[in-house]
């Protein structure tokens, strides 16, 4: 216990001791770290502090230790790599390597990183074994694997080039560098291939196939060029559409060139193109001043050509014959051009007005073109001789009516009145009436009168343009010549060597000419048909037209009167028969003679037709015309009272006197008229027909009255005459049905045969007709003999 | 609670292996020798690192201890008494550590003087009892009350600088 106490004494003098010992003479790192920053703050000691604020440095430590870093990395350092290393704030790194770099000549701060020359030398040598194997290396090239600006490499590699680096840099491209021999193959290679190139050739495309360098291949070939090596130039600079020409190319286009001009005698435009002379017209008239070339629209042609085209349209003119220029000219003259040529030589040769140009190549003389025309005469001359004959009436347009009118009335007086007559004359006979008719002088005067009427309208407008026009545009129509074709069908008989193309220009040309001759032959001809017949044989056939006028009348008014003997549906079947022939025939007969005053009538006046009715009526004048018109209009009616009513009034517009019939003229014309048919079914031998005459007999026999019916109206015939003949009225009603059944076999046979039926049927219907036709054979001349015995007894009655 | 240097102290600092109060007769020489020797090693140790900032020293039976202890701030000592008694209840309930002189100038101080240790430093004596001794209650009560309330004191104006102090009544 006591030692306890003992030891605690001992202990607590121990702790005594332990507190008051040696801290008096220790420096703590605080105190170092407070003494040193005073230092500093006083500037009194110059040290910077590590990053981990451990230790103390000095600039000048820090230097030596860049450069020692410096040299460890080979001569190149990052300065944020070199801050990491020394551990020191950036700021003194920083600091301190611009310094060196400053201070120092071999070593440079080169975007944060410090470089010095060996590290420079060292790069310099690998650029230079580079160079050596590759033989070109671009600038850019080394940046991007250096890892350094363009400009400081490109600047310290041409310091060091010739020392370090055996080579050069493109003078007008620092992004370059050759060895001399890269240069040199180069240079051979360009030397050959460009002393190759015979025609233009774009550089840069032989860049892209050669793998030229661009810039180091414009120095060579303008060097290469300058001194004359390469015998050729450069056309565009140094830019992408930069071409070689070679001397040799411009030369082989100028030789070929020229002696295609002096072989051809021409150069076509397309051709230099080709060449690849951009601009052909300018070219040629530069290169060829002191020729006289003419130029065309896409070729330009020599003298020699021109010369040659000129004698041939000469000689064509000359001889008055035609020349195709084509086969002297060179195929590949457009028509255009062709046309340009030859109307230059024709201007040349001072032949325009007495040539053609036909089918754009073909030279024709006017004397060829009339001589062709002359081809034409004979034929003409038949074709009109024809045409007058057949239808004047087509031929005639109103102009020639005012010529035909001129004509007559220039002509002297005193002839003048003689003529009209005498071609009046001729037309009436013309129209082929026969017998005479009178009062020809009241339509004289009539005629005269309409005559001068046309004649001042007519010198109104003579010879003017609008006349003649209107003729151009009425002749096609009115009266043509020759079709186009038919013209070249001619020519090509007559001039068998001429081309097909040629022929059908040449007939169009002569349509009009000829069509224009044609008619004059036509009138010429017209005229002498017209005015030989004498005055005496007009004035007979004026007489002879009144008669048969007349006489149609009469007939015309007896049979209307026949007309009233049936019920009303077969009056009007019947009255339209008649409107259709005998009346017809009186309206044609009257528009006839009117139409001879005009020169139109046709030789058989039952040939015209409602049309030409028509027209003829359209050309009439006004005082005839209305009457006429109405007449006509009535034809188409169903009375034959408008008719008869009318063909009085149009009769004294005509000049014609129409004399009713007393008794004895219509006995006399019954009797007429039945012997005519009596001739008639003597004749005869047809069923039908018999049936029909016999008929229309029986019915003039009962009715004294004459009768114009239709076929179809026999029925009704028989039927009124029932009653009247009852000793005859079975036999012809039996023989009514036999017709009838041979008529329908007949048309059943008809459509048999076309649709080709069945052989028994045929067969039997054969037969049946067979025993129709003998039950007719006998029947026929038993009704013939009802009627022919029938005639003495009513002659006897008359 | 404490920086990173004194809980680094203090984790030299050995522990005390004797459960003895001053009422334990036989068994506290033992206890009190332990505190010697822990204290002998705790200012061996802050000498060694410069960081010597009191001084001790206990009456024969080692219930009472007094001493000085100091705070350099702004190159400045300040150095203040201080005195405790060991409890009875040793070592399960902590010495009251007092610094007479800041008696009623921070609101961290119980009548007399006492320091606050309460918050942070009771519960750590509680758990750690009977291991911890009087080094402990230095370095980790004691030390950390210094560095904390003097410089805030010296800010108020509260505690002045003795040479000070001194030039401040000279004038």
């Amino acid at each position: 216990m006591a030692a306890d106490w003992e030891e605690i004494r001992r202990l607590a003098a121990d702790f005594q001791r332990a507190q008051f010992a040696d801290t008096v003479q220790r420096l703590s790192e605080r105190n170092c770290i407070e003494i040193i920053s005073k230092l500093v703050q006083d500037k009194k000691l110059d040290v910077v502090h590590t990053l981990d604020g451990k230790e103390y440095i000095t600039p000048a430590q820090i230097s030596r230790e860049i450069r020692d870093e410096l040299y460890v990395h080979g001569g190149r350092i990052n300065i944020v790599d070199l801050q990491q290393i020394l551990n020191v704030d950036w700021v003194h790194v920083e600091n301190r390597a611009s310094d060196i770099a400053k201070s120092d000549k071999g070593v440079q701060l080169v975007l944060g990183q410090l470089i010095d020359d060996t590290y420079l030398d060292r790069v310099a040598e690998e650029v230079n074994d580079k160079l050596q194997e590759a033989g070109l290396i671009s600038i850019a090239e080394l940046c991007k694997n250096y890892d350094l600006p363009g400009d400081v490499l490109s600047e310290e590699l041409s310091k060091r080039l010739g020392k370090l680096i055996q080579g050069e840099m493109d003078q007008y491209n620092r992004g370059v560098i050759f060895t001399p021999a890269f240069v040199a193959r180069h240079k051979a290679r360009i030397r050959g291939l460009f002393s190759a190139i015979t025609r233009p050739t774009p550089v840069s495309s032989m860049i892209g196939a050669f793998g030229f360098q661009e810039h180091l291949l414009y120095s060579v070939l303008e060097e290469l060029v300058n001194t004359g090596r390469l015998k050729g130039s450069v056309v565009g600079g140094r830019q992408d559409k930069a071409v070689y020409i070679p001397d040799i190319y411009s030369k082989t286009q100028n030789t070929w060139v020229d002696s295609f001009l002096q072989q051809n005698g021409y150069l076509e435009f397309d051709a230099l193109v080709r060449l690849g002379i951009p601009d052909p017209l300018s070219y040629i008239k530069k290169r060829f001043k002191s020729n006289k070339l003419l130029f065309l629209r896409a070729a330009c042609v020599g003298q020699a050509l021109v010369d040659q085209v000129e004698a041939s349209v000469e000689e064509a003119v000359n001889s008055a014959t035609w020349t195709d220029i084509q086969p002297i000219l060179p195929s590949c003259l457009s028509m255009e051009d062709i046309g340009m040529l030859i109307n230059q030589a024709m201007r040349n040769t001072n032949v325009q007005s007495s040539a053609r140009v036909l089918g754009g190549t073909v030279v024709v003389s006017e004397k060829f073109i009339s001589n062709c025309l002359s081809v034409f005469d004979e034929v003409m001359q038949q074709k009109a001789q024809k045409e007058v004959k057949n239808n004047p009436v087509f031929l005639i347009s109103e102009d020639d009516l005012k010529h035909v009118s001129t004509l007559t009335e220039s002509s002297a007086l005193s002839k003048k009145e003689k003529r009209e007559a005498e071609r009046r004359k001729k037309a009436t006979e013309g129209s082929g009436s026969v017998k005479a008719g009178g009062g020809g002088n009241a339509r004289e005067i009539r005629i005269r009168k309409t005559k001068k009427k046309g004649r001042k309208d007519e010198d109104s407008d003579e010879e003017t343009g609008p006349s003649q026009q209107s003729r151009m545009h009425n002749k096609p129509t009115a009266a043509l010549f020759m079709t186009q074709e038919e013209i070249v069908a001619v020519l090509e008989e007559k001039l068998s060597d001429c081309p097909e193309e040629i022929l059908s220009e040449l007939a169009e040309h002569l349509v009009r000419p000829l069509s224009k001759a044609y008619q004059e032959v036509l009138r010429a001809v017209f005229m002498s048909s017209t005015s030989s017949p004498s005055g005496a044989n007009k004035k007979k056939s004026m007489k002879d037209l009144q008669e048969e006028i007349t006489n149609l009348y009469n007939n015309i008014r007896l049979f209307e009167k026949g007309t009233k003997f049936f019920s009303d549906e077969t009056q009007v079947n019947i009255a339209k028969h008649v409107l259709k022939t005998l009346c017809t025939d009186v309206t044609n007969i009257l528009v006839n003679f009117l139409a001879a005053d005009l020169m139109m009538s046709v030789e058989n006046p039952s040939n015209i037709s409602n049309e030409v009715r028509v027209k003829i009526l359209g050309k009439l004048s006004e005082e005839t015309k209305g009457p006429l018109m109405k007449l006509h209009n009535c034809l188409n009616g169903k009375t034959i009272e408008d008719f008869l009513t009318n063909i009085e009034t149009c009769a004294e517009v005509c000049g014609f006197m129409l004399k009713k019939g007393d008794k004895k003229k219509e006995r006399q014309a019954l009797f007429v008229h039945r012997q005519a048919l009596t001739e008639q079914l003597k004749e005869t031998e047809d069923p039908a027909l018999v049936l029909h005459l016999t008929s229309v007999l029986l019915f003039q026999a009962s009715t004294q009255c004459m009768l114009h019916a239709p076929g179809r109206c026999v029925p009704q015939i028989i039927g009124t005459l029932t009653g009247r003949i009852p000793e005859q009225q079975q036999l012809l009603s039996s023989y009514q049905s036999l017709v009838v059944k041979q008529l329908v076999s007949q048309s059943q046979s008809r459509k048999q045969e076309e649709a080709e039926g069945e052989a028994d049927k045929t067969e039997e219907q054969d037969e049946e007709a067979g025993s129709v036709r003998t039950q007719l054979m006998a029947l026929t001349p038993q009704v013939k003999d009802v009627v022919l015995s029938q005639r003495k007894t009513s002659g006897i009655e008359e | 609670m404490a920086d990173e240097a004194t809980r680094r102290a203090v984790s030299q600092i050995p522990l005390l292996k004797t459960h003895a109060g001053p009422r334990d007769g036989a068994l506290w020489p033992q206890r009190l020798k332990e505190e010697y020797q822990a204290l002998i090693h705790f200012v061996e140790q802050n000498k060694a690192a410069d960081n010597d900032w009191f001084r001790l020293e206990s009456n024969p039976d080692g219930t009472r201890w007094s001493g000085t202890c100091w705070f350099i701030h702004e190159l400045l000592r300040y150095e203040f008494r201080l005195e405790f008694d060991i409890p009875v209840t040793y070592p399960a309930t902590a010495p009251e550590v007092a610094v007479p002189e800041l008696d009623g100038k921070t609101a961290k101080m119980y009548r007399g003087g006492r320091i606050c240790l309460t918050d942070h430093f009771a519960p750590l004596w509680a758990r750690n009892a009977p291991r911890f001794g009087l080094a402990h209650l230095m370095a980790l009560g004691l030390g950390p009350w210094l560095a904390v309330e003097i410089p805030d004191l010296i800010s108020k104006g509260l505690v002045v600088h003795k040479e000070r102090e001194r030039e401040g009544a000279a004038e």
